[in-house]
């Protein structure tokens, strides 16, 4: 064990141009939070806390990525972007971790996320009242309502200036989008002519990247290397939009320091975060007041689990038992049908510019409850070769020969709400560790049957509205989107691990802040939930303050 | 060997021509010269993993109409992987980790040939044969003591051939063949609407 010996007073940070940025070094502090984990939800909170005038610290395991020299027009060589350490996938629907669902780096998943920018719906925080007890499903209502959210979702919607439709149809009648919305691609002129010729409603996107110049930022080109990192940094992600804030308002951003233990005092309140730093076999103690954990809802669950002690034998802030459990993801299963024109799907910000949120509620006539919402894709050719590869059970040269039409090819996908249970969870592996010698994740899922039904009639009505559009020759591949849940927000300390502003039932200076605290999933992206549920934790840790309510 | 045929629609598309163009910008010229120029030597499979692989693959994505050297190279890439020990970021209950996994599964592909076919090795094989072997890997059906330890099934489509598929998609060949527009930056898109094509696209053969 070594404090921090490093005399420097200062630091300094790329920036969003190439240059580099003064930042303070507070490795030597106690600070006021460290939080662990620089995408959606630590971002967010770490810039608005360090304008409030607190003194933060930011870890991420990942480097601080430089837009303008470290993002590559390449799926294969963009997989740095991606965390790959290995984690062990099981139950009867084995999640594939990674390349889908996980960031490394500073900005976390947003640095290539698709950038569908929704909120959920007043109906998404009162599922249990709605639905009643669905048999061997944890619905909960979030101890949070729609109304308090609200203004949240207008403030990171400004932020971070979403483009969008001056009239969204759906969900609680709202403001214009800052931004106009982006023109189709033709996987959205696709989504558009079916949705049309079928009587379902369709409506432009609204999307986390800029349609219009924005102080120092240029609008989209249409590269359609979303996923891949925005070269432009017309992409609205946490890396360039909130991070550099919280620079410059005095939070230091420390990366290439993974998190091996939260430590705590024999009162229990934590003290400080253990920590690896650039792949060195030391470890550092960064002391601070607060802790907030907002690794995403594998690492952060792990990280309370590996912290546990002679205090909390069962890891930090579990005395539920729920750290872990309820784990969640989003059914994403997509669509592809052949064309007669060109698509050429790699075109433009994979949302593309349209989708529906026709069917993303409980249908009076359906089999099932909840809903999901149809949004465009647009795989590039790896990404599009394994898919159909696998969905088709395609090699040899028939494979080769399908994949000469790639061209003509579009597709699109749903983000379905998966019911949270019990037995879907985050534990840590009795025998496996990684690089660090940290015990890996082990994670468990398997569909409910709502679910299963869910994802057969999202199949159906995909399906009918590519042929409606025109479209031959259509497959399914079947996948899951988004990680939520592992740490859900509840009034309950029995059956959850936050309150509504984030904090630990158990220990009130540790805080959770990401898409683990998600009660239930929302048929819609989770970014710009994450980001408001952050948004408002900050404002609440300001109040609570003032109270003299946290340390 | 019968040379299958694979006719691109976009003969006269070479996605290098767009190298110093608007297209492609420093780093990323950096990544493919590496993929072009550096392959590397094989460090992790022996020489024998080397000729079963070398044959399993020239199965899964044939590339008989092109002469050895014209080959999109597959094996050193899975190996330099393997010998650097990448991971995916997922590794299903059920598999061994992933070094363990591919020495079985070759093993076990060999057993397979050689129970199904009177003791011949995987690459001594015809076509054929080759594919038989392959497809009762695929299905879980195939004999041999190494799939007790590497799950067939689980193998071939989670592990396989999805290696050998991306390797093969991430390469200029790959995309000539497809009319894949490569990289694009920072110059973007114009026509992005169906049937919209901008001039540094593949243009497609009139025939």
């Amino acid at each position: 064990m070594i404090d921090e010996k490093n005399n420097e007073s200062h630091l300094f940070a790329p920036g969003i141009h190439g240059e580099q940025v003064p930042m303070r070094d507070l490795s030597r502090e106690e600070v006021d939070f460290c939080i662990v984990g620089a995408g959606a939800g630590g971002g967010v909170l770490g810039a608005k806390l360090a304008e409030a005038g607190f003194s933060v610290v930011i870890l991420d395991a990942g480097p601080h990525w430089d837009p303008t020299k470290d993002f590559v027009s390449d799926e294969t060589a963009s997989r740095k972007l991606i965390w790959t350490d290995e984690r062990i996938t099981g139950g009867e629907d084995p999640v594939e971790l990674g390349a889908n669902n996980s960031g490394r780096g500073v900005g976390g998943s947003t640095v290539h996320y698709s950038m569908v920018a929704m909120r959920a719906h007043p109906e998404d925080f009162q599922r249990r009242s709605l639905e009643g007890e669905i048999a061997r499903a944890e619905l909960l209502n979030w101890p949070l309502t729609f109304d308090e959210l609200e203004p949240y979702y207008e403030e990171v919607e400004q932020a971070l200036q979403i483009a969008g439709p001056t009239n969204y149809p759906w969900g609680k009648r709202r403001k214009r989008y800052p931004q106009r919305e982006h023109e189709l691609n033709a996987s959205a002129q696709v989504l558009v002519r079916g949705c049309v010729k079928l009587g379902i409603p369709v409506a432009p996107a609204p999307i986390a990247t800029l349609s219009a110049p924005h102080k120092d930022r240029p609008p989209c080109v249409y590269r359609g290397f979303c996923n891949y990192g925005c070269t432009t940094n017309a992409k609205s992600s946490i890396l360039v939009t909130y991070i550099p804030r919280a620079i410059r308002a005095g939070a230091e951003v420390r990366p290439n320091s993974m998190a091996a233990q939260i430590e705590h005092d024999k009162r229990g309140l934590v003290t400080g975060v253990l920590h690896f730093r650039d792949g060195g076999e030391d470890l550092f103690r960064q002391r601070a007041k607060n802790v907030v954990v907002a690794g995403y809802a594998v690492e952060t669950p792990r990280l309370l689990l590996n912290s546990a002690s002679s205090l909390f034998p069962d890891g930090l802030a579990n005395s539920s038992g729920m750290v872990g459990k309820c784990f969640m993801v989003h059914s994403g299963h997509q669509v592809f049908a052949k064309f007669r024109e060109r698509i050429n799907q790699y075109k433009a910000p994979p949302p593309g510019g349209a989708l529906t949120e026709h069917f993303n509620r409980t249908m009076p006539d359906a089999d099932f409850i909840c809903g999901y919402t149809i949004e465009v894709v647009g795989p590039h050719p790896v990404d599009f070769a394994s898919r159909i590869s696998a969905a088709r059970g395609l090699w040899g040269a028939e494979l080769r020969r399908t994949m000469l039409d790639y061209n003509y090819y579009s597709g699109i996908g749903i983000v379905g709400e998966i019911l949270p249970q019990q037995n879907n969870f985050v534990k840590v592996h009795e025998t496996e560790r990684d690089q660090y010698g940290l015990p890996i994740p082990h994670v468990i899922f398997s569909y409910h049957e709502n679910d299963r039904r869910l994802i057969a009639d999202a199949k159906r009505k995909m399906k009918e509205i590519l042929e409606a559009a025109g479209g031959a020759d259509v497959w399914t591949a079947d996948r899951m989107a988004h990680l939520l849940g592992t740490c859900r927000m509840g009034n309950d300390p029995m059956n959850s691990v936050v309150n509504a502003d984030c904090r630990s039932h158990d220990i009130p200076n540790l805080f959770v802040c990401d898409g683990s605290v998600f009660t239930t999933s929302t048929g819609v992206n989770p970014s710009l939930t994450i980001e408001a549920i952050a948004a408002r934790t900050a404002d609440r840790i300001v109040e609570l303050r003032r109270h003299n309510a946290i340390p | 060997m019968e040379r299958e045929d694979f006719r691109s629609h976009y003969s006269g598309y070479d996605v290098l021509d767009k190298w110093s163009s608007p297209d492609w910008d420093d780093q990323t010229r950096e990544v493919i010269r590496r993929r072009l120029e550096n392959v590397p030597v094989v460090r992790f499979f022996t020489e024998q993993e080397v000729r079963t692989l070398t044959a399993i693959v020239d199965r899964i994505l044939p590339q008989s109409d092109r002469s050895e050297i014209e080959k999109v190279p597959i094996v050193p890439w899975i190996d330099e992987k393997l010998h650097e020990d990448r991971h995916n970021g997922y590794r299903y209950e059920e598999l061994p980790p992933q070094r363990q996994a591919w020495r079985w599964a070759l093993a076990g592909i060999d057993e397979t040939a050689r129970a199904l076919f009177a003791g011949k090795a995987f690459c001594d094989l015809d076509v054929q044969s080759q594919d038989v072997v392959l497809r009762h890997v695929e299905r879980g059906t195939s004999p041999g003591d190494a799939w007790k330890i590497v799950p067939a099934q689980g193998f071939f489509t989670s592990v396989l051939v999805i290696a050998i598929v991306q390797i093969y998609y991430a390469h200029p060949i790959a995309w000539n063949e497809i009319g894949y527009n490569g990289p694009s930056s920072p110059r973007g898109h114009v026509r992005k609407w169906e049937g919209g094509v901008d001039p540094w696209e593949a243009q497609e053969d009139h025939d």
